[in-house]
């Protein structure tokens, strides 16, 4: 099979040729086409549905929106799992769907359903909508209007941002939503001052009425004069306030009632939960621009730059739109270390080529297989829909050395047999020979390096998107590099390089050394000796293993360990958490304050702020939490701090002791994930479920408790449901009997009085802005207040509030979360010094004993633990059987027990050197480090292979295995190094990079590097020494 | 023989090293990275904050709990006991302000719709004495009329004598059923006159305040939008609620010697109910709902610590403390807020509403 390709390959070279460009061809334009993200996408895959109910509770909202939503999605196909969030005014139900379900799919899917719910649902409670069709990636860009010269108003700048700017915005291609938050939609008022209405004797039912019944416009088809059709239309749209005032409410005695008797009439801001502030000053209008589901996240934003210039044009005089977050920075950033780690990591590869390889044609054979791997890479991303980000360009940046591989062992084979060949051989022979040779081992090298990448496959979760991309590019690059190696170097070898002239070069002492470059002259004087040495001696050579072995498991547990390290976005985002029961004034307050203080530090240039939430679809944060925008002066200019930590730390140290809030640092990217994943951060999530929600706290906390005295907890933290302070107006039945009013009569006038009703929209051209009737501020801004508003009971009848309902106040649940269609809390913990399966078990009996739950409660156990017990469990199955896999295919390579034993050798070795690589870098065992790991088997196997199939060879020629192993390490010294020293020389600028994103390539890196060292000496050194117990039995002489 | 056996051996610690070491190593670090992160979290201890998503305030969670005093708290300006500390310059940012607890004044005031009517103890109906023809109308609706002075002339039918209608008050015609000869009878007024120097308010009282409206409190009365106002005092009370409205009606005189209030008028009668000097009197801005009780922030030498009171009688700005607050202490009169949000911080740790 592989004969019969490098004999295709060496007949055929134009179609190979033309094969290959074809291939580059398709490579380089999917590269042009591919989505550019920073970081891969780690947000789970689900839909979200958003309701807003203005003004009404979260015990309201769950009964009336949530459940009938929640209960529409149960039963979908591909759903994993339901979780509901029920706020004040809000009720977010998120949709969960498995992994592999397609978006657009799910989405339908989901949009079906809620028709369902829609009908479910009370009128005037609300019309659930999906959100945007985007992920925790889509955030893309925010901006604020900055008034230069402070002549508008926020409701001014608030229309200028949901009508002109959102609009242009809105049609930037890959645009999905832009959302607006901060100052005031404009509404118009009609303030009703109640003792009007009583002095008029009307009601502010009759009120609402009259201003719908006095705002429309309709059409009455058309009339036909002399032959022409006119068409009828009747307009009687209120356009301005003046309208609005005069509309009647009342006509008695021929005198009319307008409304601007009983009401004043103003343009005002609507109710709002969110509020945008900027450097202590106050308040600013500003907007976000989301991006559509797997659109390119740089075109996208390019676009919406060109867009915003445009905009900014076309905004009226001394307003400007000032972006102050943008991703563009993020992806660029992360795209430039990656991509200047590939082309110095090409660089250096070249180079070692030339100097090892010692001409410039087989190098520029070698050389290419980079080039092609990778654009075969691209090629294959394309067709796999794995965006260019940091992880995926990652795993090319690893792969540059090892894709060159496979090709040195060809060309360096062919480089040799054409030194070595007798001069009357034709040169296509020789060539044809030397691929024949290499390439079995080659196609195994390369499949075993594959192979070692699987377990990252299976790695599920924020893990498993992570690093899934990188697992997909390196094995793209690698099956590249082994078409490359199969069926290209051949036939390029067969153009490119000659047999070289024969000329005798002074001082060489042996005939292998012959040809050699004479960097590898150099280091065999030295090496042949010390190789005799080990052989000698075996038992030095295995002493010397497994004294490295030993270091090895010393350091071992030395080492730190933590998850993926956290990618630096660049971007400072400081979260604040205020009391829940706090108003937005107080907020707002509080948190200028904070800007102030934060503006105090000569580092920072702006701060912009995100208080609560703007318009639903990114954000449904609460009005007790607000998210800091950190601007920072560039660099050069920093006095203070010397790095982004430095000013963190500031910051820290700065918001550490403010009264009263909770300041955290974190990043944009991911906050928003975080927030997605609903994630419980803690290992063990006890789960209590159940229907009350004071049960569930008072159970809850008793579980806290018992938890709290089982060895081993720490961080115990009960979820906060209550502290939201509630003004209950309680309708007392017997009272509203007595003066026969109906309970819809009281809600109707609590509903408009305190809240206010709209009564219609106002148009001004396309844009439109909602009639809002309420009472005046002093009638209904304290609980006396509110107990005076007057019920209308039948026969003109009046009542005061409070004698039909009791006002109490009392404090209510803060939100509510529900979970598979019940409602629930959560104990979050952690386990400290001991496992956490006997704690759980522990844990779990304590409750049992101490906790005593109603019936229809239920405890179930989750967090982190249990993702890790499941990945475990996984990885328990798949690391054998990749191992299995690994030797089966080292056995079927060659046909010897032994041999496959001896290659693995390799791997503890390998492992020595990256634990060793870690410790002295003072790095921690994180994921990317074992992803190194990995890689690092996979390079170690393969050039053991190299070594042992060539040792193989020279016995089965008769030749005596002591001779054989020196001759053959000896002539293998080349290509070993080559392989060893691309590898790590590419890894070399992600070992050293400093850029956005290198966090995470570093640990890997280091033990790629450090565990080559390990490897290369291992397989220069002891194999060849230890190779004789291992060697295939001696074939009976021939002679 | 021993090159054999060494081989064996040396090949099955091998392979068992890597299964071990390889496998595990690998297994491990998949596996475990949380449990030694949040090792490292609680090894980094509180007071560091650079653990940013390991909520830090674990630790803190729990300050009711009695064993929980030896925890180590430089976090925040609380202490162990409940009582936050700031400094002057923070209690400026947060508009933190303290007063001295002392007595005050507490009025309770009742706002009633009312509606201004001629006063029935000045009001004149006048009538013809005989039925006839009017011959002569001298008075027109608005005039005002001495006590005594001809309003009509009037042709008796019987005697088919004129003879003249007189005004019985000095006032102001605010009705006339009178017309040049329009036959006038003794079962019309034919003219009525009120006094408007003083006039009548009608306060609707609702069923619930009856028991706190009395004869003889004092009332402002508003003309929407405190425009003008009169002060008086309620005279009289309906001694019945009204059969249909089930409110009773309160009566207040007011003079209206610049005829200000015009009968028909629709007023808002602000009813003095109540008027107490208490020893401890408080704005309602000092008090704080803090784990389900009411209190007020006192000065202590530990710092501001909550103190819950019981209250008495209050109106919507001033509350009277009954105990918890003696006089003189010092307390937090407003921004209590801020300190209890900072006693409440370690609660609200996960307050990100996911």
């Amino acid at each position: 099979m592989i004969e019969r390709i490098i004999q295709f390959s060496l007949r055929n070279r134009l179609l190979v040729t033309v094969f290959a460009l074809l291939v580059m061809a398709a490579g380089y334009y999917t590269y042009t086409k591919l989505p550019v993200d920073a970081f891969p996408d780690v947000s789970p895959n689900l839909v979200q549905v958003f309701t807003v109910t203005e003004g009404l509770a979260p015990e309201e909202i769950e009964k009336f929106v949530t459940y009938p939503v929640e209960v529409a999605m149960t039963g979908l196909p591909g759903v994993e799992k339901v979780r509901s969030v029920s706020n004040f005014g809000l009720s977010v139900v998120n949709v969960y769907f498995e992994d592999n379900m397609d978006v657009y799919f799910a989405r339908q899917l989901v949009g079906e359903r809620l028709q369902e719910a829609r009908e479910q649902i009370p009128e005037g409670f609300g019309e659930p909508e999906l959100g945007p069709i985007s992920t925790g990636m889509g955030l893309v860009l925010f901006y604020y209007l900055n008034d230069t010269k402070g002549e508008h108003s926020l409701e001014e700048l608030r229309t200028i941002q949901d009508w002109l700017v959102k609009f242009h915005l809105q049609t930037v291609p890959g645009v999905t939503e832009v959302l607006g938050i901060g100052g005031y939609e404009k509404q118009f008022h009609v303030v009703v001052h109640p003792e009007e209405l009583l002095r008029f004797d009307v009601t502010l039912g009759e009120v609402i009425e009259r201003i719908r019944a006095n705002n429309l416009n309709v059409g009455a088809q058309f009339i036909e004069k002399n032959a022409e059709e006119f068409v009828v239309r009747s307009v009687g749209l209120a356009t301005n306030r003046d309208d609005l005032r005069s509309v009647v409410v009342k006509t008695e005695d021929g005198r009319s009632v307008f409304l601007s008797d009983l009401a004043d009439v103003e343009i005002g801001g609507a109710i709002r939960r969110g509020v945008q502030t900027r450097n202590g000053a106050g308040e600013v209008v500003s907007g976000m621009v989301i991006k559509l589901f797997g659109t390119n996240s740089s075109t996208v934003i390019a676009s919406v730059e060109e867009r915003l210039r445009k905009i900014n044009d076309i905004l009226p005089d001394g307003v400007e739109i000032v972006p102050y977050y943008e991703q563009k920075s993020l992806v660029q950033g992360a795209v430039r270390t990656v991509t200047s780690a590939l082309v110095q990591g090409i660089v250096l590869v070249s180079l070692v080529l030339l100097v090892f390889m010692g001409g410039l044609r087989p190098s520029f054979v070698v050389a290419i297989s980079i080039p092609f791997s990778v654009l075969f890479a691209f090629l294959l991303m394309g067709r796999a829909g794995i965006s260019a980000n940091l992880m995926s360009f990652g795993g090319l940046a690893i792969a540059i050395g090892m894709m060159v591989d496979g090709t040195i062992v060809m060309v360096e084979n062919i480089d040799r047999m054409l030194r070595t060949a007798k001069p009357d051989e034709p040169r296509m022979q020789v060539i044809a020979r030397a691929c024949r040779e290499v390439g079995r081992p080659i196609l195994f090298a390369i499949s075993i390096i594959i192979i070692v990448f699987l377990p990252l496959f299976t790695l599920q979760g924020v893990e498993g998107k992570t690093f899934r991309p990188l697992a997909y590019t390196v094995s793209f690059a690698m099956l590249g590099s082994l078409i490359f190696a199969l069926a290209l170097a051949p036939m390029l070898g067969s153009v490119f390089m000659r047999a070289p002239k024969r000329k005798s070069v002074p001082g060489i002492k042996s005939r292998a050394d012959a040809g050699e470059s004479a960097i590898v002259r150099m280091l065999l004087r030295p090496y042949r000796p010390l190789l005799r040495f080990f052989i000698a001696h075996r038992w030095i050579a295995v002493a010397v293993s497994l004294g490295l072995l030993a270091v090895g498991a010393v350091l071992f547990p030395r080492l730190g360990s933590e998850f993926t390290p956290k990618l630096k976005e660049g971007t400072i985002v400081v979260r604040l958490t205020m009391a829940p029961s706090i108003s937005l004034t107080e907020s707002t307050r509080s948190t200028l304050i904070v800007e102030r203080r934060l503006l105090a530090i000569p580092e920072v240039r702006e701060v912009v702020t995100r208080i609560g939430r703007g318009e639903v679809g990114a954000h449904a944060d609460p009005i007790n939490s607000a998210e800091i925008y950190v601007l920072l002066h560039p660099p050069a200019e920093w006095r203070t701090a010397e790095s982004q930590e430095d000013i963190e730390n500031i910051i820290r140290e700065e918001l550490g002791n403010i009264p009263g809030v909770l300041a955290n640092l974190t990043q944009p990217i991911e906050m928003t994930v975080d927030e997605l994943l609903e994630g419980i951060r803690a290992e063990l999530a006890i789960k209590l479920f159940g229907e009350d929600l004071d049960i569930l706290r008072t159970q809850a906390e008793r579980i806290a408790a018992a938890v709290r005295d089982v060895r081993g907890a720490a961080d115990i933290q009960v979820d906060q449901v209550g502290g939201a302070p509630q003004l209950l107006v309680k309708i007392d039945r017997k009272a509203i009997a007595r003066y026969g009013i109906n309970v819809a009569d009281v809600q109707a006038v609590v509903h408009a009085a305190i809240g206010g009703e709209v009564a219609g929209q106002i148009f001004e051209g396309v844009r439109r802005f909602d009639i809002l009737v309420r009472y005046e501020p002093r009638a209904r801004e304290t609980a006396e207040a509110i107990g005076h508003i007057l019920i209308n009971g039948p026969d003109g009848l009046k009542v005061p509030l409070d004698e039909l309902a009791e006002i109490e106040e009392i404090i209510g649940p803060r939100q509510i979360k529900r979970e598979d269609n019940q409602r629930f809390i959560t104990v979050q913990c952690n386990v400290i010094g001991r496992d956490i399966g006997t704690f759980v078990e522990e844990a779990q009996r304590v409750i049992d004993e101490q906790v005593d739950l109603p019936p229809g409660y239920l405890v179930t156990w989750g967090g982190q633990f249990r993702l890790q017990q499941e990945a475990n469990k996984r990885l328990r199955v798949v690391v054998p059987f990749t191992l299995l896999a690994v030797f089966l295919l080292l056995f079927s390579s060659f046909q010897s027990l032994k041999n496959a034993v001896l290659i693995l050798l390799n791997i503890p070795l390998a492992l020595v050197g990256g634990v060793a690589a870690l410790w002295l870098s003072g790095q921690n065992l994180s994921v990317p480090a074992s992803v190194g790991f990995i890689a690092l088997f996979g390079i170690a196997l393969e050039n053991g292979m190299v070594l042992v199939t060539y040792l193989n060879q020279l016995v089965k020629e008769g030749v005596p295995i002591d001779q054989a192993s020196v001759r053959g390490a000896c002539l293998r010294l080349r290509p070993v190094l080559m392989t060893a020293l691309t590898t790590a020389l590419g890894l070399i600028p992600l070992l050293l990079a400093t850029g956005m994103g290198s966090e995470v390539q570093k640990p890997l890196a280091t033990v790629v590097v450090g565990g080559l060292v390990t490897s290369t000496v291992l397989t220069l050194l002891v194999i060849p020494a230890i190779y004789a117990w291992f060697a295939p039995r001696k074939p009976v002489a021939l002679d | 023989m021993t090159d054999r056996y060494k081989q064996f051996a040396l090949s099955l610690i091998l392979t068992a090293s890597i299964n071990l070491f390889g496998a595990s190593g690998v297994l491990c670090v998949l596996g475990s990275p949380r449990i030694a992160a949040a090792q490292q979290a609680q090894s980094d201890g509180p007071g560091h904050d650079d653990h940013e998503h390991e909520n830090d305030n674990g630790e803190h969670a729990e300050h009711s709990a009695p064993d929980d005093h030896g925890a180590p708290d430089d976090h925040g300006a609380t202490d162990d006991h409940g009582a936050v500390r700031l400094t002057q310059a923070e209690m400026d940012e947060f508009g933190v302000k303290i007063a001295t607890a002392g007595p005050g004044v507490i009025l309770n005031t009742l706002e009633l719709p009312g509606e201004v009517v001629p006063n029935a103890d000045r009001l004149a109906h006048i009538v013809p004495r005989f039925p006839g023809i009017a011959k002569e109308v001298r008075a027109r609706i608005g005039d005002y009329v001495k006590k005594g002075q001809v309003l009509a002339v009037i042709e008796s039918d019987e005697s088919l004598a004129p003879f003249e209608v007189r005004t019985l008050i000095s006032g102001t015609i605010i009705a006339k059923h009178i017309t040049l000869g329009e036959a006038a009878s003794r079962d019309r007024d034919a003219f009525v006159i009120a006094d408007l120097s003083s006039v009548w308010v009608d306060v609707t009282v609702y069923q619930r305040d009856l028991n706190i409206v009395k004869v003889g409190q004092s009332a402002q009365v508003l003309i929407g939008h405190d425009v003008a106002h009169g002060t008086s005092r309620i005279s009289y009370i309906t001694p019945i609620v009204d059969e249909h409205t089930r409110t009773a009606t309160a009566r207040l005189v007011l003079t209206n010697k610049e005829s200000l209030w015009r009968p028909g008028m629709f007023v808002t009668a602000r009813v003095t109910v109540g008027e107490a000097e208490v020893p401890v009197a408080v704005p309602g801005t000092a008090l704080q709902m803090f784990e389900g009780r009411t209190v007020v922030f006192v000065e202590t030498d530990e710092g501001l610590i909550p103190q819950p009171v019981t209250l008495g009688r209050h109106n919507e700005t001033t509350y009277e403390v009954l105990s918890g607050l003696p006089p003189g202490i010092r307390y937090v009169s407003k921004g209590g807020f801020t300190l209890k949000a900072e006693l409440e911080k370690e609660a609200f740790g996960d307050g990100h509403a996911h």
